[in-house]
């Protein structure tokens, strides 16, 4: 049971360690600088000066607090599109990388179905998953407290927690890619910039009357700066990513079992 | 219930023909070979067997399951092995852990026995394996979980002389423990020492089917002979004699001087027929010397490929020096 995924986490644990680390420390030197930064400048101040529709897009007003300030320099960009675009880079070279390699041969002449074989490269997504997870989790609670400004911990946790679902659909996207691209590369980019675009797309729809386009954005389920600032806990677009994911999915294997593998 | 079995499987990659019309049949414990040149089908036919891709047209079972049927597929490809020409694996990861991974998958139920026959070094990465070690490694992922049928795609390539050997000789005895076998090659020397039956792949499509021995007596003996005389033109046009060369050189229009020394002259030809009309005829002459050997089976094998490698050399370079 599970042989492929505990594999496959393995391969990537190196990978995700360093992303985590990687991650946590850019985390904590956010909350470990924020407080000279907002105690010298006057963000309400800069926010005034402005476009009133670039403040609103990117939530500016909300930079005078430490939540709001770790929420837009940290899990608005770095979090939600940085590792959004890495879980799906991640998936899409999965299974494509293997067929390029000609290794899915030979874990195919094993008794296992290719199914079987989608789901468990998918489920190994979640080691940076939870490792960066964790790992951010941990930096943003201590260094907050640190320098004294604690961030509510039910905020911390649930910004975490709801990231699970949409990193989830993320990954799901990149399997899709992954299964129907022809080569790698192919399927890493369209991946990656699949996830920068709707975010892109999301931005734009957003600002216009065009609001709807941004339905299909996975970032319109899931905001960090709700989550932090105003304890809003989107539970029904978390909901809406389990299901996306399910669907994309569902569709990955269909295609995987069908198609020639050459 | 034979181990395999296709009936008309077709493979088109687009409008690129991979095989048409494979109908063979391989029964339980024997070695099948499946001859032809690079690019004639041969890995096209291996893949859509374990299901890596479907067919155009045709069917094909493997220990009794259909191709087409995905689950009942996965459930026999625990009791085959497959060893491919070119195995892909993971670079960073070391052998060993690949050892176990693919245990876990299939069965390793002897996988230490098998190490002591190939041994690549599995505290290294793969990565850093010779083609040789790769090959090993592949032998024994094919083997670990003791199959009924193994599928191998040129399976000596990348193998040291030695090894070759070796591994030659543990399938023929697997063969003896009643394991099947489906053996993809274009090494003749090979095929001989192990197969029972083969088959013959060009262009995608099945030309030939069988025994080994059967080929090899159609083939004829190859003849060399060592005369104290010169013989006659057309002495050796005897039934059965076939490219009769005297002195090194085609009889008709040759003066053969320079390879008559000591006044001993060379003759050499294919012959197919009897024993009594060849030895009259040579004991018209003053015999010297006599050697009769089977005729390489690399005989045997061109005339089904239809391509003479000489001529196709001699007309390319002559097409080469008019340009």
């Amino acid at each position: 049971m599970l042989e492929t995924a505990r594999y496959e986490v393995e391969k990537r644990l190196l990978g995700s360690l360093a992303l985590a680390g990687g991650l946590a420390a850019f985390a904590a030197m956010m909350a470990l600088l924020a407080p000279g930064l907002l105690g010298e400048v006057d963000m309400a101040a800069l926010a005034e000066q402005l476009p009133p529709t670039f403040v609103e897009t990117f939530d500016l007003q909300q930079m005078g607090t430490m939540e709001g300030f770790l929420a837009i320099e940290l899990y608005q960009f770095l979090w939600l599109i940085g590792l959004g675009a890495y879980v799906a880079y991640a998936a899409g070279g999965a299974i494509a990388g293997d067929v390029e390699t000609g290794r899915i041969d030979t874990l195919l002449a094993a008794p296992i179905s290719r199914e079987r074989l989608l789901v468990e490269n998918f489920l190994a997504l979640l080691s940076p998953i939870l490792l960066a997870n964790a790992a951010v989790f941990a930096a943003v609670f201590t260094a907050t407290r640190f320098v004294g400004e604690p961030i509510a911990i039910a905020d911390l946790v649930a910004v975490h927690a709801l990231s699970v679902p949409y990193f989830l659909c993320c990954g799901a996207f990149g399997t899709l890619a992954s299964v129907t691209a022809p080569e790698r590369v192919v399927a890493e980019g369209v991946a990656a910039a699949g996830i920068v675009g709707t975010f892109l797309l999301e931005t734009i729809a957003t600002s216009s009357d065009l609001g709807w386009l941004g339905a299909v954005a996975p970032m319109r389920y899931y905001d960090p700066t709700a989550v932090l600032t105003a304890s809003e806990y989107d539970l029904g677009g978390a909901g809406i990513l389990l299901v996306a994911t399910a669907v994309l999915l569902a569709a990955s294997a269909a295609w995987f079992r069908e198609v020639d593998l050459s | 219930m034979p181990a395999i079995r296709t009936d008309g499987l077709t493979k088109y990659y687009g409008d690129v023909r991979g095989i048409e019309d494979l109908t063979l049949s391989v029964e339980e414990g024997e070695v099948f070979g499946f001859l032809g040149p690079n690019g004639a089908g041969k890995t096209t036919a291996i893949r859509t067997l374990l299901g890596f891709q479907s067919p155009t047209r045709g069917s094909a079972a493997v220990l009794g399951a259909d191709v087409a049927d995905a689950a009942a597929l996965r459930e026999a490809r625990a009791r085959v092995g497959y060893l491919p020409s070119e195995p892909g694996f993971d670079e960073r990861v070391t052998g060993r852990r690949l050892l176990e991974y693919h245990g876990a998958l299939r069965g390793d139920t002897r996988s230490d026995e098998l190490l002591e026959l190939f041994h690549p070094p599995l505290d290294r990465p793969v990565g850093d394996y010779s083609r040789g070690n790769r090959q090993m490694l592949a032998i024994v992922l094919a083997f670990m979980h003791d199959p009924d049928l193994l599928i191998m795609d040129e399976p000596t390539s990348g193998l040291d002389p030695l090894k070759q050997e070796t591994f030659l000789e543990f399938v023929r005895t697997e063969r003896e423990r009643g394991t099947t076998f489906f053996f993809s090659s274009h090494i003749l020397s090979e095929v001989r020492k192990v197969c029972d039956r083969v088959g013959i792949i060009r262009d995608g499509r099945l030309v030939e089917v069988s025994t080994v021995d059967s080929l090899l007596d159609r083939s004829g003996k190859q003849l060399r002979v060592t005369l104290g005389d010169s013989p006659d033109e057309g002495a050796f046009d005897l039934p059965g004699a076939h490219d009769v060369t005297v002195g090194g050189r085609t009889q008709l229009g040759d003066d053969g001087d320079a390879d008559r020394a000591d006044g001993l002259t060379a003759v050499s030809f294919t012959y197919t027929g009897g024993y009594e009309p060849l030895l009259r005829a040579l004991l018209d002459h003053d015999l010297r010397d006599l050697a009769i050997e089977e005729a390489p089976l690399e005989d045997v094998f061109m005339r089904f490929y239809d391509t003479d490698a000489e001529e196709t050399v001699e007309r390319v370079e002559a097409e080469a020096e008019d340009a």
